[in-house]
């Protein structure tokens, strides 16, 4: 049975490879050649750094292991949208038995990129503290249990946590909480970096305490075997390791009950949180968006915005490069100018590349609008508005924060004016980039790992760099006001509000009805570039 | 219809169709996978631009004035993607308004078909949170909505229970006996022949029959009169003869 479930395993990266696009290929073949890197950067500095430095080698080894430990349990609850391998109620109608399952699943967990690049990383620590004598054994015995901990440990999580896991909430949970994880973790990274630099010999003892606490953990258990071994004190390390296998043993219990719980019982009806319909337009708007097809549009895009994972993510992802814009005003010396408001049009402008394909959220689902023979004009004057809607408030609170730290109050009415003639003129290019180079958004919302405009990658990529160059030359004549107002003739400060509302609205308007007069002729072909299966 | 043709590439998916469908007739489409009904419907609807062809609605012709021609019209596609991040009543109210009735028509319109469909107390989930037969009544919902003269319902009874599928029927009935159409395509031989007064059996990208269901079936039942037409084989015993000896 064990081999079956291998060679399942197996067929299923081979034929995720083989489904795969070349995109999808580039991008399995990149993370591949990160993790081999990773894996001999781990094995070499388990292997050197204990022999340079004694002191610090069971710290390193115990960080490791728990960092493995925790990243093994993480990774896996991050890729179970997509791994089709990972979710065991998949077997449910096979006529299985949990041990057999428990032993088969470990087994075919072991097959894979991951589990080569641990165990690689995992073999530098026994050439790190190896010494010739009979503690080999017991350290190769510490590695292959750390080994068994990462692997029963995940899938027991896994399967533990696999109801929740196959949620659309949870997903949709899953994706915003990776991005945002994903920008903290290099965060820490840096910040983690700069401290190791500073970091002295007392530094170290002061962290030896917590090192204590974390060895009582299994990882922190097998890591400590481990170095007991190296250094020759065989009993404690053999105790320490049957402490580390009887974790790996009460971890396969926890996943053997697991799986029998999601193998023979129903699974619970979803709670449907209905409540009462709340309107299609957002309460705060009701009075502000048109009761027509143009504000049933912007509402639908200013819904969506608000409950799509993706267009979370990117909301989250404004706001927190907006939020470092501030502070890296705020610390850096000699940035506290005024002026520096002027400097939230950089993310007014950088928002509005979202709005280069309007209509991939929209995806398949655009027949909608085609069987309704919608008004392209007030279809995507609608997508605009919500644009411009959300564009003008992150613009506002920007404007108003940077006013705050700088003092450049005088700079918010020329920011907010500027900020509208960026948000039209871009919409203006992007009405007619959105309609003639549209491409479909992953149909799976909730899959971390989809690709964008699948298969046709590199078009999206140079048509978006087109984009944003006619863009940046669109805006030229406004920054070389604004320049000039800076510089030599401050009443351009006040030339340019009322002519980047002028400029942006004509621009505008122009590509409006560019985008609009195709797109009556087009919608069938729009609505088959995205949704390209219905045309194959 | 007239000469109605659509290629994918190499391959031909309609093969030039000619069909008259009256007003006020209950028309069931029918044919194997592949046989070009999704296709058909598809140009018929403005949804996909025929290779060749001609399509008139009320005398409009679809591909010449889509919108005028789209304002008589309801669809329920096979392939059900809709706007799931909105809820069901949010969705009904989307669609009136893309269409441009009024918003209180929609509100109370949307209301009642909420309700008539068995969807009242789903009304504020997300569609994303539907089953398969809830996205298809909400779809159905959406395309009555504006009470179209021509409705066009691709396999609308598909995962649908009973009950809601007896309300759906006596609804497309007292539709239809009401003066508006209903084409609808279906597996389901038993429903086309006890619901539609006309048939058209598509075969290849071919109609290969089409008139009253009582004249296409002759005498048989209309799945008798399928199987003979599109000359589908038999499974015999012989074959997957082992299914009789038990694996334990």
């Amino acid at each position: 049975m064990a081999g079956y479930l291998v060679g399942l395993r197996l067929a299923l990266l081979r034929n995720g490879l083989r489904r795969s696009n070349w995109a999808q290929k580039v991008a399995l073949a990149l993370g591949a050649m990160a993790g081999l890197p990773l894996a001999f950067g781990g094995f070499l500095l388990l292997a050197l750094v204990p022999r340079a430095e004694p002191r610090a080698g069971l710290l390193l080894v115990e960080a490791t292991f728990l960092l493995l430990f925790c990243g093994w349990g993480l990774f896996p609850l991050l890729s179970f949208a997509g791994d089709a391998s990972l979710d065991p109620s998949r077997l449910a109608l096979l006529p299985l038995r949990p041990g057999e399952l428990v032993a088969g699943l470990s087994l075919a967990a072991c097959v894979g990129v991951a589990p080569l690049c641990t165990l690689v990383a995992l073999a530098g620590a026994v050439v790190g503290f190896a010494t010739l004598g009979p503690g080999v054994v017991l350290m190769v015995a510490a590695v292959l249990v750390q080994f068994a901990l990462c692997i029963v440990g995940s899938r027991a999580l896994l399967c533990a946590l696999s109801r929740q896991l196959r949620s659309r909430r949870a997903r949709d949970l899953v994706i915003v909480l990776v991005s945002v994880t994903a920008v903290g973790f290099n965060l820490v990274l840096q910040v983690g970096a700069r401290l190791a630099q500073r970091l002295e010999r007392a530094d170290l003892e002061a962290l030896r305490p917590a090192a204590r606490a974390l060895g009582w953990l299994p990882p922190g258990l097998a890591a400590r075997a481990l170095v007991d071994a190296g250094q020759g004190r065989l009993a404690a390390a053999t105790a320490e390791l049957a402490g580390a296998a009887l974790a790996v043993v009460a971890l396969g219990w926890w996943w053997w009950r697991s799986l029998e719980r999601v193998l023979t019982t129903a699974e619970p009806a979803a709670r449907k949180r209905g409540g009462q319909p709340a309107g299609l337009f957002p309460r705060p708007l009701r009075r502000l968006l048109p009761a027509d097809q143009r504000g049933a549009v912007a509402a639908k895009e200013l819904r969506y915005l608000a409950r799509h994972p993706r267009l979370r993510v990117a909301w989250v992802m404004s706001c927190l490069l907006g939020l470092g814009l501030v502070v890296f005003v705020a610390v850096t010396d000699g940035l506290q100018h005024p002026w520096m408001v002027l400097a939230s049009l950089a993310m007014t402008f950088l928002a509005s590349q979202n709005s280069l394909n309007q209509f991939g959220f929209d995806g398949a689902a655009y027949w909608t609008q085609v069987a309704a023979g919608a008004d392209p004009r007030g279809d995507l004057t609608g997508r605009n508005l919500a644009s411009l809607l959300t564009g003008m408030v992150t613009t506002t609170v920007l404007a108003l924060v940077l006013a705050a730290v700088t003092g450049g109050w005088l700079f918010v009415p020329v920011t907010l004016c500027l900020g509208l003639g960026v948000l039209a003129l871009s919409l203006g290019v992007a009405d007619v980039v959105s309609v003639r180079f549209a491409y479909p958004l992953p149909e799976d919302a909730s899959n971390l790992w989809a690709v964008q405009g699948t298969g046709q990658g590199c078009l999206v990529g140079v048509v978006q760099m087109v984009a944003f160059g006619v863009q940046s030359l669109l805006l030229a004549p406004l920054a070389a006001l604004v320049v000039a107002g800076l510089v030599a003739w401050p009443p351009a400060l006040v030339l340019v509000c009322p002519l980047a509302i002028v400029y942006g609205g004509w621009l505008w308007r122009v590509g409006l009805g560019l985008g609009a007069a195709w797109l009556e002729a087009h919608q069938p072909e729009l609505l088959a570039a995205l949704s390209p299966r219905r045309a194959a | 219809m007239r000469g109605l043709r659509k290629a994918f590439g190499s391959k031909l998916a309609v093969g030039g169709i000619d069909l008259d469908i009256p007003h006020g007739c209950f028309f069931g489409l029918v044919g194997p996978n592949g046989a070009g009904k999704t296709t058909t419907l598809g140009m018929v609807t403005g949804l996909l631009r025929p290779d060749a062809g001609l399509v008139l609605i009320d005398g409009i012709e679809v591909w010449r004035d889509p919108v005028a021609a789209k304002r008589r019209i309801g669809v329920l596609p096979e392939d059900l993607r809709l706007f799931d991040r909105l809820t069901g009543s949010e969705l009904l109210t989307y669609n009136g308004l893309l269409r441009g009735m009024p918003a209180a028509v929609v509100e109370a319109r949307a209301a009642e078909l909420l309700e008539l469909l068995g969807l009242a107390e789903a009304a504020g989930t997300l569609v994303v949170d539907y089953s398969h037969g809830m996205r298809k009544k909400i779809a159905l919902a959406a395309a009555l909505l504006h009470a179209p003269r021509v409705l066009f319902l691709d396999e609308p009874f598909e995962a649908i229970d009973p009950v809601s599928a007896r309300t759906i029927r006596r609804l497309l009935e007292r539709y239809t006996a009401g003066g508006a159409t209903v084409v609808f395509s279906s597996h389901v031989m038993e429903l086309v022949e006890r619901l539609c007064d006309r048939v058209g059996i598509m075969h290849l990208g071919q109609l290969i029959a089409e008139g009253p269901t009582d004249q296409v079936r002759a005498g048989r039942s209309l799945e008798d009169a399928f199987v003979e037409l599109v000359g589908a084989g038999h499974a015999g015993a012989e074959e997957l003869g082992w299914l009789g000896t038990w694996s334990a």
